[in-house]
C-alpha cells in the first residue's frame, strides 16, 4: 500500500503561485486521473512531488517518505515528466541501459519494458528518429524500467494515435489492477474518464475536486432531455408553464435543461401534447469539467467575434 | 545511495554519444597534429614546448568535451529524468565529473605520449630530455582532463552548453594568443595558462611545473563546486 500524499503544498514561481496550498492523496489499486487546465498546476505538483523543485511551503511523500530519501527509487516510483528527455543522438535501448544502470536494474528489464511499449524493434535506432508517439512510448518504457509501486505520468496519451490511446489505457487499467498507485494527468476530461476510477481536479494551482469518477457524473453532470412533437407551440406552453428552461433547435426540437424522462413524459401525455420523441440525453463530461474550471482557467481565449 | 551504480550510469551515456567519443578523438588529433606542426616548422627556443606546442588548441576539444558531457542534461527536460533516478544531486555530479575526468585522463596522456614521441622523432638532437618530456607527457594529460573538469563545472553554472562554449573558447583563444604574450604576469594564473608551465622547458614567471597545474587544479575545482552547489540550490 504506497500512495501519493500532498500536504498543504504550495510553489512559487517570483510571487505567482503555481500550486496553492493543495492537499490530496493518490492510493492504490486505481487509476487517479490529474486534471486541470494548462498551467493549472499538474506538472508542478509532479515535479515537487518528485523533489525535482523545491516547495515553497508544505510536503509531499510517497509511502510516507521523501522522494529524495528513497534508495534506488526507480524500482519505487517511475515517472514520465517529459518525452523530449531522452537524448536524440542515443539509441532507446542504450537511454534505457544508463537509466537503468544508475539504479542496479538488471539489463533484461530494459528489454522487458522496450518489448512492453512495443518499441522492441527499433529499440537500437538514434530517439531523433522517432516520432512523437514513440517518444512517449520511451518514456512509459522508463517509467515502467524498475517495476514499481507507483507510477506518475505527466501527459502519457500525448502524440499517441488511436490504437496507442487504446494501449495506454488499457496498460493504466492493468497496473491498477495489480494493485498499483497511479496518477495520470491530462487536461482532457473525455480522455481521463476512458481509464480513470478517481478524479484530483486543479484550477491555477488550487484543488478544486477530489473525487470518484461515477460521483462526479452523478453530482456535476446536469441532465438534459432532447424531445419533439407536432405541436410545438403547446410543447414550449406547457415547458413555460412548468418553469423548464429549453433549447430551440431549427427542427422544432426542444433539448430540456435538469428535466428527466419520467417527468417530462408524463406532463406531455397529462397536457395531450403528442410526443414524436423523447429522450434523455447526457451533458458531456467534457462540459461539466468545464464548467467547473472556467473560473479557475489560466488563459481564456477572447469570445470569437463573428 | 552508493555511488559505483551511478558512475556506471554516467559512463554509459559518456561511450554511448558520438558527439563526446568525438570531441575526445579531436582533443587527440590536435593536439598531436597542432604539435607535430609546430616541431617541424618552430624555431626550437623551448625544446619541450616545440613538442607540446598542440595542447594549447587541443585543450578547446577538451573543454568541449566536458561542457557537452554536461550541457546535455539540460536539453528538453534530460536533467528532470536523470535526477529522479539519482536524487542526491552531489553525488550525481561527483559520478558525472568523474565519468569527464577518466576518459580524459586516459586519452589525455595517451595524447601526450604520441606527441613526445612523434616531437622526438621530429626533433632530434634539438628535442627535450626524456626526464622533461615525461612531465610533459603528464602535464599534456593532466591539463586536458582539468580544462575538461573546468568546463564541466562552468556548464553546470550556466545550465546550457551554447553559452558555456561561447563564453571559453574565445577566452581560451584570446588569452592564449593576445594577453598570453604579456606572459610573467596575472595571465599566468588563468586557468588555459597556468597548467601549460608544465609544457615548458624554462619559465620565467613565478609558477612552476607542478604549482601551475595545481592553479588549474583550483580552478578546475572552484568550477565544479560552483556547478554543484547551483545544481543543489536551483529547481531542476
Amino acid at each position: 500500500m504506497t500512495s501519493i500524499d500532498v500536504r498543504d503544498l504550495s510553489k512559487e514561481y517570483g510571487g505567482r503561485r503555481a500550486v496553492d496550498q493543495l492537499t490530496f492523496s493518490v492510493r492504490s489499486g486505481r487509476v487517479t486521473g490529474f486534471l486541470g487546465p494548462n498551467g493549472a498546476g499538474k506538472s508542478t505538483t509532479m515535479r515537487l512531488v518528485l523533489g525535482l523543485d523545491r516547495p515553497t511551503s508544505g510536503a509531499a511523500t510517497i509511502g510516507g517518505q521523501a522522494y529524495a530519501a528513497l534508495r534506488e527509487p526507480l524500482s519505487q516510483v517511475g515517472a514520465l515528466l517529459d518525452a523530449r528527455a531522452a537524448h536524440g543522438s542515443r539509441s532507446a535501448r542504450d537511454h534505457l541501459r544508463a537509466l537503468a544502470a544508475s539504479n542496479r536494474i538488471p539489463v533484461r528489464r530494459v528489454d522487458a519494458v522496450l518489448e512492453e511499449t512495443g518499441l522492441a524493434t527499433v529499440a537500437r535506432r538514434r530517439v531523433r528518429t522517432y516520432s512523437l508517439g514513440m517518444r512517449q512510448r520511451l518514456g512509459i518504457a522508463a517509467a515502467l524500467l524498475g517495476d514499481p509501486e507507483v507510477l506518475l505520468l505527466d501527459e502519457p496519451a500525448n502524440g499517441l494515435d488511436p490504437e496507442g490511446i487504446i494501449w495506454i489505457r488499457t496498460l493504466l487499467r492493468r497496473l491498477a489492477g495489480e494493485g498499483r498507485t497511479v496518477l495520470v494527468s491530462s487536461h482532457l476530461m473525455g480522455e481521463t474518464a476512458a481509464f480513470a476510477d478517481h478524479l484530483v481536479i486543479l484550477g491555477k494551482g488550487r484543488l478544486l475536486a477530489d473525487t470518484p469518477v461515477q460521483e462526479f457524473i452523478h453530482a456535476r453532470v446536469r441532465p438534459l432531455v432532447r424531445v419533439r412533437t407536432t405541436d410545438t407551440a403547446a410543447l414550449d406552453d406547457l415547458l413555460a408553464r412548468h418553469g423548464l428552461d429549453a433549447s430551440r433547435d431549427e427542427d422544432g426540437t426542444r433539448t430540456v435543461r435538469h428535466a428527466r424522462v419520467d417527468d417530462l413524459g408524463r406532463l406531455m401525455a397529462e397536457a395531450g401534447v403528442p410526443v414524436l420523441e423523447l429522450a434523455a440525453q447526457d451533458a458531456t463530461l467534457e462540459e461539466a469539467y468545464l464548467d467547473l474550471t472556467a473560473a479557475e482557467t489560466e488563459f481564456t481565449a477572447l469570445p470569437q467575434e463573428t | 545511495m552508493p555511488f559505483a551504480p551511478v558512475l556506471h550510469a554516467e559512463w554509459i551515456k559518456i561511450r554511448t554519444l558520438r558527439s563526446l567519443l568525438g570531441a575526445l578523438a579531436g582533443t587527440f588529433l590536435a593536439t598531436t597534429a597542432f604539435s607535430a606542426a609546430e616541431a617541424a616548422a618552430g624555431d626550437h627556443t623551448d625544446p619541450l614546448y616545440s613538442v607540446f606546442f598542440g595542447v594549447s588548441l587541443g585543450q578547446i576539444a577538451a573543454i568541449a568535451f566536458g561542457v557537452t558531457a554536461v550541457s546535455a542534461e539540460f536539453r528538453g527536460g534530460a536533467l528532470r529524468l536523470t535526477l529522479s533516478a539519482v536524487p542526491d544531486r552531489r553525488r550525481w555530479f561527483a559520478a558525472k565529473a568523474t565519468a569527464i575526468a577518466l576518459p580524459s585522463l586516459a586519452v589525455g596522456l595517451l595524447t601526450g605520449l604520441v606527441t613526445l614521441l612523434v616531437g622526438k622523432a621530429l626533433l632530434g638532437t634539438s628535442g627535450p630530455t626524456w626526464t622533461e618530456g615525461l612531465r610533459g607527457t603528464v602535464g599534456c594529460g593532466l591539463q586536458l582532463t582539468l580544462m575538461a573538469l573546468f568546463a564541466a563545472g562552468l556548464a553546470a553554472v550556466l545550465r546550457s552548453g551554447v553559452a558555456t562554449l561561447s563564453v571559453l573558447i574565445p577566452f581560451v583563444l584570446i588569452v592564449s594568443f593576445v594577453v598570453g604574450d604579456l606572459s610573467g604576469g596575472v595571465a599566468d594564473f588563468l586557468p588555459d595558462r597556468a597548467g601549460q608551465v608544465a609544457l615548458h622547458s624554462t619559465w620565467d614567471g613565478s609558477l612552476g611545473p607542478w604549482s601551475g597545474l595545481a592553479v588549474t587544479g583550483l580552478w578546475a575545482a572552484a568550477a565544479l563546486l560552483a556547478g554543484g552547489w547551483s545544481l543543489h540550490r536551483t529547481d531542476a
